[in-house]
Parts: structure tokens; C-alpha cells; sequence
């Protein structure tokens, strides 16, 4: 069941990129697939027992026993909505890619493996199988960076490509190092999650793994690959690079990082969330001071990316589920703002702040792409309503009994963010459009698409929420009560019991 | 009535080191601002026949309003013309014509008669539905370009004594004797008239603007219709020539008495009568263009000024917020309501221009921008067609053989083109053939 996810997307790569299937009909072959990874997606969601925490559908396939290689997967609360979010992102990247798409047999073969590499890493239950997948998207992103991207292509994927290797070796060493120094002679993450290694040596390995995955997330200083990445990326690539990969990185932190060194995890907590508010304003701030709207964009996923890592260091049951929320809902609005940026880019012509002006012009501006500039900007700011104040409240609400002061501050990077949005959307979609240079193209239907789909998930997510929490909930809240004594949670329940 | 461009003499005089140099050369060359092209032709003729179509309503309702509305302190069926005033011949064309510009029929135009039978939902509703709907002809745009006049006054004295005479004892004297008739047997509004007399007299003064305006536009809507006519037959073929039908309209009309008489209960009220000699070149045609052209005002539209901050000129001769400046964007700023004029010569385009349109930029999504580009083009070549005029009127020709003439008129070309300089002014624009 849960290998079809991988499976069916890499086949679909290799028949695209091999068997003479006509060239017009690339796009339309890649939606289909992507759509069945969808649909089949959201069956497996439709089955799945949201009250078990445990990992469900698991299929294990006896693989390189000898190296502790087992083709073993799952999916829980944690990995379902990414799993989700994986699909149904994979599908606007290939919806909202241009018919024009210079080699377009590669590009949709490369999209699909690295759809099926993501789903592979999502569901793997063993390390080095997980590892294997989170290895395997690395050169396709690579290619579609190098071939694809914008301006200074070439440099941002080498970047790219060099700290992703970095922190694939990072993960490597932490997992190698918890296989030597346990003595186990399998990497399932099962046998492994129960370790009992003296706290300097878990804080040792998770330090490893913090800064592997951190590279990924990224988070702050670890991030100088990531504005210029997202920048030189085309707008399907980078809806991938920043909806998916970067929940990857958020991902293997919580799984693995978490899952696997819960008392070191605890111990660093103070420290991780004050690199996660170091990461929330560094990167608002740093938005503030753009102008160039993708990278303005960029920018604010580095901010919003650190919530994640304070609803996660703070471990209540609140700021759990917060966290996981916060990647799908970052998900889907950097998604939505990366479809839009690169709209206006190609309608416009242009990026830059000082050059946009007026494109609500509801005659030769691209008003509707406006209007939803200003949702998608309103979600981010967490605005009430839409799905990213959702995220963020339950981070803020979850986190404040444990960080007060690292809470606080996060709140304000949320203010920031509402400001470079004002810059922004100020700047770009509001004003006087110059009639001297506006003579914009017509913005296609095929283009509303993917946004209007998005902003319809965005605000229904933000009405709706439990339809955003009740998948991970009961696995977020075992995962706090298997830990639960020594958080400080775990502190206040003995002190009742005790009365 | 075609005309052909006088031979530059670049021997007489040196060129002009004015910043529209080639445009002024262009002026003494008998051309238009307008640069000559096909396409520029075919754009302005396309316009001034879309232009003329909701005119043919403006100036009808427009008298209407001055001479039966009057002083109706509850207007509120202004815009509801009735037939008699569609049947109203216009002086201008049919057969039995004063001086026949226009070919065509004296009434209101076919096309103007269906539009207001089934608007632009085409389906016959209720009059009143089309109003509220506002699929009608919006006269609020034709009220808006009278106020921009009346409120613009002391334009062009003293060759215009028009606005003077508003405020002399006999205009104020006729006024009085139309009020009381007006309102006779009616004690309040007597009694408020009684209280407050300059408020009614102003409003007649109004009223007279009204007429004025409805006069003037009486003549230009046979004016467009025939240029139209003409350019389907094939026989204008430059926009040279379209400027010089204007001239030539200009100076055969130029006397048509400007007037304003007031109907009360079957009894004509002459509050300006026609014997005052206001004529319809300086008391209505240069006003108009220098009030709506040129001037309006700057409260219209979305964009608004801060006056305090000097945003708008301290001299309201000054104010540049006409069709030569506008911008035609519906977020910006025009001095005229443009929006309300575009959608309605929208209703009436010719097919060609339709077809045009549809080849660039968005196509039928962003024709009322284009359209108002076209007409922001056909008023410059209105308006070379007013400076030629007042240049034959007031200089000399154009192939004078004396060099002191030569000089006055360019002179007298770079003044006006003075007052393109200002960065708002779409003259720099319109020499584009892709400013659409």
C-alpha cells in the first residue's frame, strides 16, 4: 500500500524518461501520475486510524540483513500529512510548470523521482533506508536547479548540492555512530529507539544530527545556501524545494532527532529554542531588508521554519502537534507565495520592490493574483482565519509554559512578519500602476489554478482546523507522554500525584 | 473639405529649439499633434464616432435639463429624456438642417435609440431597471465636463463675455422672472428664494452651462458622425485631413448663437437670449476644450491630492487634469470622470476598432484602457484643430511669406505646446504607436 507511493512515482519517472511517449503530452502524463499518487494519498488518509499512534500500514521486506538494511515502512501522525503535503505539492509543481518547459522529459522524470524519494524518506522505518532516500532527491534537485533556475543557476546549485552532501554525511556519521556506539546490528528505527547511551554521547549524536538536519530546514547560520537556491529555482522547483524538502529536514529532526535521543533532546531544549528564536527574527528581519520579493520570501520561510523548532524543543503536547501544523501550513503558503512571485516575475518582468507598483489594477494589473498575494501574506503574518495562524498559535500556546521569553520573542518575529508582508504587498500590488510599462500579459487561468486551489486549502485549514491536527495529534501526544518524565510536563504531574 | 500640409519653409525660419520641436515643426507644416498615421486615423475617426453617439444624448438631455428640469429641486428623473427631446432635430443634420454637417437624420441616432431601448443587457426592462442597473447612457460624465466649465469661468476674457454677462443686472433680471414663474403658487420655494435669491441665481447660472454645453455638443455630434461617414466612404484618408474637417467646422459653425430659454408651463423664458450675440466658437467651443481638455479639476477619480502639501496648483489656470493629462487607468487620476465615458462609447465602437482592439495588449479584457488611449489621441487632434483655428483667427497663415509672421506663429505654437511640458501631459505619449 505505502509502496506504491514511491514506487509508482519512480516508475512513472523512468517511463517518462525512457519510452518514446510523445513529447505534448509529457505534462499531462506527469499530472496523471501525480494526481494517482494524490488520490491514492488521500485514500490512505481516509483509512487511516487517527486515534493510533503507532505506525500503521507498515510493510517490511527482508533486504541487506547483514547491514542492517531492511526494506521497512510506516506511516504515523508525523509522517502522514507530509506524506500528504509531498503529493499534493508535487502536483501543483507539475500543474503550474509552463507548457513551454525546455526538455521536458527530463524535468518531469526528475520532478517524480524526487517525489517518490521524499514519500521513500517519509515512510522509511529504518535508518539507512530513510537515508538512501534522503540522499536520492539530492541530484535531481541538482539538475533542476543547474538546468532550469534563473539567474546564477550554476552557483546556487553547486551551493546547493554542497551543503545537502554536507548534511547527508552529517546524518550519516549520527546514524553510524548510534549503530557503533549502541552495538545494534540493524538500523530499524524501532530496535534503536529505545537506546540507553550516556547523555554526553546522545547529546554528542544529536548535536550531529541537529546540524545535519539543520543544514536541510535550514536554520540559522546554516542557511546561506537557501536564498540564493530559492531564488535561481523556477517557481515548480522551488514550491518543491520550499514546501517539501525543507519539511524533510523539519522531519528527520522530530523522527530522528527526537525519536531517537529524547533525554538529550530535553537537555538541549533551552538551547534549541533559543536558536530557534535566533533563526525567527534573524530571518524576518533579514526580509525586512529585501528588495527582491522571492527573496524577500525566502527569507521569511528561515523564520518560519525556526517556530517548528520551538514548538518541538518546547515538547508539550500543544507545541507538538503545533510544530508538525506549522510545516504543512509553511507548506502550503510558501507554496502558494512561490506560485504567485513567479507569475507576477513572469508577467512583470521583474522582481524587484522598487520596480512593482499597482498590480491590483483591476484592468491591465493582475488583480486576482494580487488578491491572493495579499492572503498568502495575511496567512503568513498569521493572520486569524487562515491556516497559518492556526500553526502558529498552537506553537505559541504550547511553547509559552515551557520558553516564556524565547515564546515572546517568536511572537515578535510573527509582528515582523507582518511587516515586510506590508512592505511587500504595499509596494507591489497597491499604488498607481504605471501606465508606461504596464502592459502586462493576460495571467491565464492555468495560472489562478494552483493558487486558487491553494488559498481555498489555506482558509478552509484556518476554519477548520482540526481537519490540520487530528492526523498527528494522538502520535504528538505519545511521543510527549513516552518522554513525559523528565519534561517538565512529567514535573508537574508528579507534583499532583504527590499531593 | 480636405486640405493639404503646407510645405515646411525651413529657410525662413531656423528650427525650433523648443523641447516638441518636431511637433511644432509639424504645426507649421499644417499638421496635428497628432502624428499622421493609418492606424492613429483609423483610431481617432473610430472614436469620434463612438464619441458621438452618446453626445447625440449628452446634448439633448443636457437641453432638456436647462430648459424643463430647470429648477426641479427633486431631479430625480433628469436622465429619463422624453421622446420629445429625442425627436428634438438637431440643427445640424437631416433635411431641413440650418447648416447640414451630417447626412444623416435630424433625431436621435438608431443606435443611440436601440441602446437605450435594451441597453447593454440587450433585453428590454423597465427604463427605470436600466437606470439603477446603470446600463444607460451616463450623463454624469456630460454634468461633470459643464461644471468643470462653470466652475472654470472667466475663461478666455474678454473675447468670451459669456460669463460676464452672468453676473451683469439684466442676466440676474431674466433670472428672477424665470424663478417666480417657475415657482409660482409653490409659497416654500418662493419663500426660500426670497431667503436665499443668490443661491437660485446661481443655479441658473448653472443652468445656463447646461445649455451652453448642450449647444455646443449639439454641433459636434453631426461634426463626428460625418467625419465617420466620410472615412467608411473612403474619403478621409489622413489625419491631417480629419484635422482640417475640425478646422473648417470650426469657422463655419463659429457664429451659431449660444442661448439660453426656459420652457414654464408653455411659456419660453429667454434667461440668455439669442439676439446677446454669445457665439458658439468663443463662448462654448474655447472653453470647453480649455475647461475639459486642459483644466477640469483634481477631485475625481481614486487618486486623491493633498492640496495643503501644494500637490495642486494655487492658480486654477494652472489645474491640468484634463483628457490631455489624464491617466486613463481607473486607479489614477483624470480630471473628467473618463471611466464613465469610456464604458459608454464602449457601447458604440465601431467594428474595425473592436477588431483593432482585440489584436493588443489584452484584447476585449482591457479595451476601455485602449479605448481611452484612442480618445486621449482624437482630443489632441481636437485640439490642434482649436490651436490651428485660433492660429488662422488671431495670426497669420502658415505660408506667409513675411519671416516676423512666421516667427509670431511659432511663437504662438510653442506657447501652447508650453503646456504639454509638464510630466502628466500624454503628448509625449501619443507619438507612440504602441502607447495603447
Amino acid at each position: 500500500m505505502l509502496s506504491t507511493l514511491i514506487w509508482f512515482p519512480i516508475l512513472g519517472a523512468i517511463a517518462i524518461g525512457f519510452l518514446p511517449l510523445p513529447v505534448a503530452r509529457l505534462k499531462l502524463i506527469t499530472l496523471t501520475i501525480t494526481g494517482a499518487v494524490l488520490l491514492w494519498t488521500l485514500w490512505l488518509m481516509h483509512q487511516f486510524d487517527f486515534n493510533n499512534p503507532l505506525f500503521q500500514f507498515q510493510e517490511y521486506i527482508p533486504w541487506l540483513e547483514p547491514l542492517g538494511l531492511n526494506y521497512d515502512l510506516g506511516v504515523d501522525g508525523l509522517s502522514l500529512p507530509l506524506l500528504v503535503l509531498n503529493s499534493f505539492l508535487t502536483w501543483i509543481a507539475v500543474y503550474s510548470s509552463s507548457e513551454e518547459t525546455p526538455r521536458p522529459r527530463l524535468f518531469y522524470a526528475l520532478i517524480l523521482l524526487v517525489s517518490g524519494a521524499v514519500a521513500g524518506a517519509f515512510l522509511a522505518h529504518n535508518l539507512l533506508l530513510f537515508f538512501l532516500f534522503y540522499e536520492v532527491e539530492l541530484i535531481p534537485f541538482f539538475l533542476l536547479i543547474a538546468i532550469w533556475g534563473g539567474e546564477n543557476r550554476g552557483y546556487a546549485a553547486t551551493k546547493f548540492l554542497i551543503y545537502t552532501a554536507v548534511s547527508g554525511a552529517l546524518i550519516l556519521a549520527g546514524f553510524l555512530g548510534l549503530i557503533w556506539s549502541t552495538g545494534a546490528s540493524s538500523f530499524a528505527y524501532e530496535s534503536l529507539a529505545g537506546q540507553t547511551l550516556p547523555l554526553g554521547l546522545q547529546i554528542l549524536l544529536l548535536g550531529v544530527l541537529l546540524l545535519g538536519f539543520g543544514v536541510k530546514i535550514p536554520l540559522v547560520p546554516l542557511h546561506t545556501w537557501l536564498p540564493d537556491t530559492y531564488v535561481a529555482a523556477s517557481s515548480p522547483v522551488v514550491i518543491l524545494l520550499g514546501g517539501v524538502l525543507a519539511k524533510l529536514g523539519a522531519y528527520g529532526m522530530l523522527r530522528f532527532g527526537l525519536g531517537l535521543f529524547p533525554e538529550a533532546w530535553v537537555t538541549l531544549g533551552p538551547g534549541l529554542a533559543t536558536w530557534a528564536t535566533v533563526s525567527v527574527l534573524y530571518g524576518a528581519t533579514v526580509a525586512i531588508a529585501q528588495k527582491d520579493i522571492k527573496r524577500m520570501v525566502a527569507y521569511s520561510s528561515i523564520g518560519h521554519m525556526g517556530y517548528i523548532l520551538l514548538g518541538a524543543a518546547s515538547l508539550t503536547a500543544l507545541s507538538l502537534v503545533g510544530a508538525v501544523a506549522q510545516m504543512v501550513a509553511h507548506g502550503l503558503i510558501l507554496a502558494i507565495l512561490f506560485h504567485l512571485v513567479g507569475v507576477v516575475e513572469a508577467k512583470v518582468g521583474t522582481r524587484e520592490l522598487d520596480v512593482l507598483n499597482g498590480l491590483m489594477n483591476p484592468i491591465r494589473g493582475l488583480p486576482l493574483v494580487s488578491a491572493l498575494l495579499v492572503l498568502s501574506g495575511m496567512a503568513s503574518a498569521g493572520i486569524p482565519g487562515l491556516v497559518g495562524f492556526i500553526a502558529e498559535f498552537l506553537v505559541f500556546q504550547g511553547s509559552y509554559s515551557v520558553f516564556p521569553l524565547q515564546t515572546l520573542l517568536c511572537v515578535v518575529g510573527s509582528g515582523l512578519t507582518a511587516v515586510y508582508f506590508v512592505i511587500l504587498l504595499n509596494r507591489t500590488c497597491f499604488g498607481r500602476l504605471d501606465n508606461a510599462i504596464a502592459y502586462f500579459p493576460k495571467v491565464e487561468w492555468r495560472e489562478r489554478v494552483p493558487a486558487l486551489i491553494l488559498a481555498i486549502i489555506i482558509l478552509f485549514l484556518g476554519i477548520q482546523p482540526t481537519w490540520l491536527v487530528r492526523w498527528s495529534e494522538s502520535t504528538t501526544t505519545a511521543t510527549v507522554a513516552a518522554i513525559l518524565p523528565i519534561s517538565t510536563e512529567q514535573v508537574a504531574v508528579q507534583k499532583i500525584i504527590q499531593q | 473639405m480636405t486640405t493639404t500640409l503646407v510645405s515646411p519653409s525651413p529657410t525662413q525660419l531656423p528650427p525650433s529649439t523648443h523641447e516638441f520641436a518636431d511637433i511644432i515643426h509639424r504645426l507649421e507644416a499644417g499638421g496635428s499633434m497628432l502624428p499622421d498615421t493609418s492606424e492613429n486615423l483609423m483610431q481617432i475617426i473610430g472614436i469620434y464616432k463612438a464619441y458621438a453617439v452618446p453626445m447625440d444624448f449628452y446634448w439633448r438631455d443636457l437641453l432638456y435639463i436647462a430648459e424643463r428640469v430647470f429648477l426641479n429641486p427633486l431631479p430625480a428623473f433628469k436622465y429619463f429624456l422624453p421622446k420629445e427631446y429625442l425627436d428634438l432635430p438637431n440643427h445640424y443634420a437631416g433635411d431641413d438642417a440650418d447648416l447640414r454637417i451630417w447626412r444623416g437624420e435630424a433625431s436621435a441616432h438608431p443606435e443611440l435609440l436601440e441602446f437605450m431601448n435594451k441597453g447593454e443587457i440587450q433585453q428590454k426592462l423597465p427604463r427605470l431597471l436600466h437606470h439603477l442597473w446603470h446600463d444607460r447612457i451616463n450623463m454624469e460624465f456630460a454634468e461633470a465636463c459643464m461644471r468643470a466649465m462653470f466652475w472654470h469661468r472667466r475663461m478666455y476674457a474678454p473675447v468670451n463675455k459669456f460669463d460676464a454677462y452672468l453676473d451683469t443686472d439684466e442676466y440676474k433680471a431674466n433670472a428672477d422672472r424665470a424663478i417666480r414663474a417657475y415657482f409660482e403658487g409653490n409659497p416654500v420655494m418662493l419663500g426660500l428664494y426670497k431667503l436665499f435669491p443668490d443661491m437660485f441665481i446661481e443655479q441658473v447660472r448653472q443652468l445656463s452651462y447646461y445649455a451652453n454645453l448642450g449647444l455646443f455638443w449639439e454641433v459636434m455630434a453631426p461634426v463626428f458622425f460625418e467625419m465617420s461617414d466620410l472615412y467608411d466612404e473612403g474619403k478621409l484618408k489622413t489625419v491631417v485631413e480629419a484635422m482640417n474637417f475640425l478646422v473648417d467646422g470650426i469657422f463655419a459653425i463659429a457664429g451659431r448663437p449660444i442661448y439660453h430659454h426656459v420652457q414654464i408651463r408653455g411659456e419660453d423664458y429667454e434667461i440668455i437670449s439669442k439676439s446677446k450675440g454669445f457665439t458658439w466658437l468663443y463662448e462654448a467651443a474655447l472653453p470647453y476644450v480649455e475647461a475639459v481638455f486642459y483644466r477640469t479639476s483634481p477631485f475625481r477619480g481614486t487618486k486623491s491630492y493633498n492640496a495643503q502639501a501644494r500637490q495642486v496648483p494655487a492658480k486654477q489656470q494652472d489645474f491640468h487634469y484634463g483628457i490631455l493629462y489624464a491617466d486613463v487607468f481607473p486607479i489614477g487620476t483624470a480630471g473628467i470622470p473618463p471611466t464613465l465615458l469610456m464604458q459608454d462609447m464602449m457601447h458604440f465602437l465601431p467594428s474595425y476598432l473592436v477588431e483593432y482592439y482585440k489584436q493588443h495588449c489584452r484584447g476585449e479584457d482591457d479595451m476601455l484602457i485602449q479605448l481611452g488611449i484612442s480618445f486621449q489621441r482624437s482630443m489632441y487632434n481636437v485640439t490642434s484643430a482649436v490651436i490651428q483655428a485660433l492660429r488662422t483667427a488671431l495670426l497669420y497663415p502658415l505660408d506667409d511669406p513675411n519671416p516676423n509672421h512666421l516667427t509670431a506663429n511659432r511663437q504662438f505654437f510653442e506657447e501652447q505646446l508650453d503646456r504639454f511640458k509638464r510630466p502628466e501631459a500624454r503628448l509625449r505619449d501619443i507619438q507612440r504607436q504602441d502607447y495603447r
